[in-house]
C-alpha cells in the first residue's frame, strides 16, 4: 500500500469531513493528513523524516500563494521545498516524492484528486524503502 | 456587542474565498489585486504625491482681489488657469481628485478584508489602531483639498467646519482660530489650508511608518501590471467626469448649495442633519468602538467562548547556534538577535518579543537545530505524531 504524508495548513482545505479518527482519508487508505498551524512551520527535516520513515511520498499544502494568514508562511515554505532559501531538503531527497499545494479552506476537492493522482505517480516509483536500498 | 467569528467565517468560506478562486483562474495568485489590498492604497498615495506636486507649482493660496474681476491672481484663478490655460491641467486635477476617491475606497477594502479574514486583533492591533487613526487624517486631507479650491463650495464648507468647531465647549474658539488662521477668513486661512493639506500628506507617511513597522517585508507595491491597470482605470474616470469648479467664493455672498464628494465630504451631509455636539460625539463614538474591536473579551469563537491567547514561541537556550535564519524569517519582527551569555560557543542568541509572535511557528520551519517551538505544538511532538502514523498498519 503506498504511504502519503500530506502536512497541511490548518487554515488550508478543510479537510474534516474527509478524514477519520485516526487522521487518515476516509477514500484513501495509507495516506495520512498532519495539522500546523500555518505551512510555514513545516520544516524540510519534517518531510525527510517522514520520508524515512515509511512515507512513500509527502504532500505539504499551504493556502494560496499571496494569502497566507500569516503573511509569508507558504510562500517560505515554498522557496524552501525550490531550494531558494535555507534550510532547505538535503541533496538526497527523492524531489518526485514531494508534493506542494497551494489551495485554499473551499478546495479540499481539488487537495483530494491531486493526491490520488500523486498516490499513482508514487506506486509507479515503487516504494521509497526499496530505493532507499538500492543506493 | 461581542464580534463572533463565525460569521465572519461564514462570510470568507462562502463569499470572499470562492471569489478570490474564481479571480486566481483568471489571473493566477500573482496578479490577484485581492492580494496587494494593503498595497492598493498606497499605490494611489503616490500618485496623489505626484499630481499634487504638479498642482503645487501653479497654485496660489490667498483670497486676495476676490471681489474685484477675473484677472485677480488668487487660489480660485489659479486653480481656474491649472483647469482651462495649462495643457493636461484639467487632467490632472481630475487625476488629484479621484486617486483621492480611489484611496479612501482602497482602504475601506483593505480594513473589511482585513476584518472579515480576522486579520486585525492580537499580534496585529498597532496596525489596526494606526490604520484607524491613518483614515481618519486621510478623510481630513481630503477635505483640505476641497477647500483649498476656493469655489463657493469651499466657502460653504469653511463656514460649516467653522461651526461645528466653534461648538466644541472649552477648545472652540481656539481651535476655530487654528483652523482659519485667525478671526476671519483671510488669506492666511488659505496658506493654513495649504499647509495642512501638504504636511498632513507627509505625516501620513509617518503613520505608514508606523502601520508598517512591525511587519517584515510589508507588500508595498503590487506587481507593475496592476498598476497599469489601476492608472488605467483612473484615467478612464477622469475622462469620463471631467472635473469642474464652481463660481468663485465671494466672502460677503451665502451660498447654500454644493455637490458632496461621498468618500470625502460626508461628515458635511451629516453636519446638515445633526447638531454639532451630536456629530462630534457620534463621531467619537464609531472612532472608539471600531479602535476597541481587537480587544480580547469582543471576539468571540463558535460557542461564544473567548479565543485562546497566543502562545508566543520559545527558543531551546541549549540548542540555538545564532544562525538567525527565524531572525530573518519571522513575518511579524517577533525575534531579536542579542549576544550570546558569556561561555557560549556561539555569539549570538534568538530571543521572542512574546507580544509581537503571532505563533504560526514560522521560525520552527527556519530553524535547522530543532532550537525554536511553540509551546503547544512542539516539533517533536509533531516529528513523533508523524512516525507513529507511519508506522501503524
Amino acid at each position: 500500500m503506498t504511504k502519503v504524508m500530506t502536512l497541511i495548513c490548518e487554515r488550508s482545505c478543510d479537510l474534516d469531513q474527509y478524514v477519520d479518527e485516526k487522521s487518515q482519508l476516509k477514500d484513501m487508505p495509507g495516506c495520512y493528513v498532519v495539522k500546523f498551524p500555518c505551512s510555514g512551520m513545516i520544516q524540510p527535516l519534517m518531510i525527510e523524516g517522514a520520508l524515512k520513515n515509511g512515507a512513500d511520498g509527502v504532500v505539504v499544502t499551504g493556502c494560496q500563494i499571496g494569502d497566507c494568514y500569516y503573511r509569508e508562511g507558504n510562500k517560505m515554505l515554498r522557496e524552501r521545498l525550490l531550494g531558494e532559501r535555507p534550510p532547505g531538503l538535503k541533496k538526497n531527497v527523492d524531489r518526485r516524492r514531494v508534493l506542494g499545494l497551494w489551495l485554499s479552506k473551499v478546495q479540499p476537492k481539488k487537495l483530494l484528486s491531486d493526491v490520488k493522482e500523486f498516490a499513482g505517480e508514487l506506486e509507479k516509483l515503487g516504494p521509497a524503502a526499496a530505493a532507499a536500498d538500492k543506493k | 456587542m461581542a464580534q463572533h467569528k463565525v460569521y465572519t467565517d461564514a462570510v470568507t468560506k462562502y463569499v470572499t474565498l470562492p471569489l478570490e478562486n474564481a479571480v486566481n483562474a483568471m489571473l493566477t495568485s500573482k496578479y490577484n489585486p485581492f492580494y496587494y489590498h494593503g498595497a492598493l492604497p498606497q499605490f494611489f498615495l503616490w500618485v496623489l504625491f505626484l499630481s499634487g506636486l504638479l498642482l503645487f507649482a501653479y497654485y496660489i493660496p490667498t483670497i486676495d482681489n476676490a471681489y474685484s474681476s477675473k484677472e485677480a491672481i488668487n487660489a480660485f484663478t489659479s486653480v481656474d488657469y491649472i483647469t482651462n490655460v495649462i495643457p493636461f491641467g484639467v487632467v490632472i486635477r481630475g487625476i488629484h481628485r479621484y486617486a483621492g476617491d480611489a484611496m479612501v475606497l482602497t482602504i475601506i477594502l483593505h480594513a473589511l478584508r482585513v476584518w472579515f479574514t480576522d486579520r486585525y486583533r492580537q499580534y496585529r492591533w498597532v496596525q489596526w489602531f494606526s490604520g484607524i487613526v491613518l483614515l481618519l487624517v486621510v478623510f481630513f486631507i481630503g477635505q483640505t483639498g476641497y477647500y483649498l479650491v476656493w469655489d463657493e463650495r469651499s466657502l460653504v464648507l469653511t463656514r460649516m467646519t467653522v461651526t461645528a468647531l466653534e461648538a466644541i465647549p472649552g477648545v472652540g474658539p481656539a481651535l476655530k482660530a487654528w483652523f482659519i488662521n485667525g478671526e476671519t477668513i483671510s488669506n492666511l486661512t488659505l496658506s493654513n489650508y495649504l499647509f495642512i493639506h501638504i504636511g498632513l500628506s507627509f505625516g501620513l507617511l509617518f503613520g505608514l511608518w508606523m502601520h508598517y513597522v512591525r511587519m517584515a517585508r510589508p507588500v508595498l507595491t503590487p506587481p507593475p501590471v496592476i498598476n497599469y491597470a489601476l492608472m488605467a482605470i483612473l484615467l478612464a474616470v477622469v475622462f469620463m467626469n471631467p472635473i469642474d469648479m464652481g463660481q468663485m467664493a465671494v466672502l460677503t455672498s451665502q451660498p447654500t448649495q454644493f455637490e458632496i464628494d461621498w468618500f470625502f465630504l460626508w461628515p458635511y451631509a451629516l453636519l446638515l442633519q445633526w447638531p454639532p455636539m451630536t456629530f462630534w460625539l457620534v463621531m467619537a463614538a464609531v472612532t472608539i468602538f471600531f479602535s476597541i474591536l481587537p480587544l480580547p473579551f469582543l471576539v468571540r469563537g463558535a460557542s461564544g467562548t473567548e479565543l485562546p491567547p497566543v502562545e508566543a514561541a520559545e527558543v531551546v537556550l541549549t540548542k540555538c547556534t545564532g544562525c538567525s535564519l527565524c531572525d530573518k524569517d519571522c513575518p511579524y519582527e517577533a525575534i531579536e538577535m542579542v549576544p550570546a551569555p558569556a561561555g557560549s560557543r556561539f555569539k549570538l542568541l534568538a530571543t521572542v518579543l512574546p507580544h509581537r509572535c503571532s505563533s504560526c511557528g514560522l521560525c520552527v520551519g527556519a530553524c535547522a537545530f530543532d532550537a525554536i517551538d511553540l509551546p503547544n505544538n512542539q516539533d517533536a511532538e509533531v516529528n513523533n505524531k508523524i512516525k507513529a502514523l507511519l508506522a501503524q498498519s
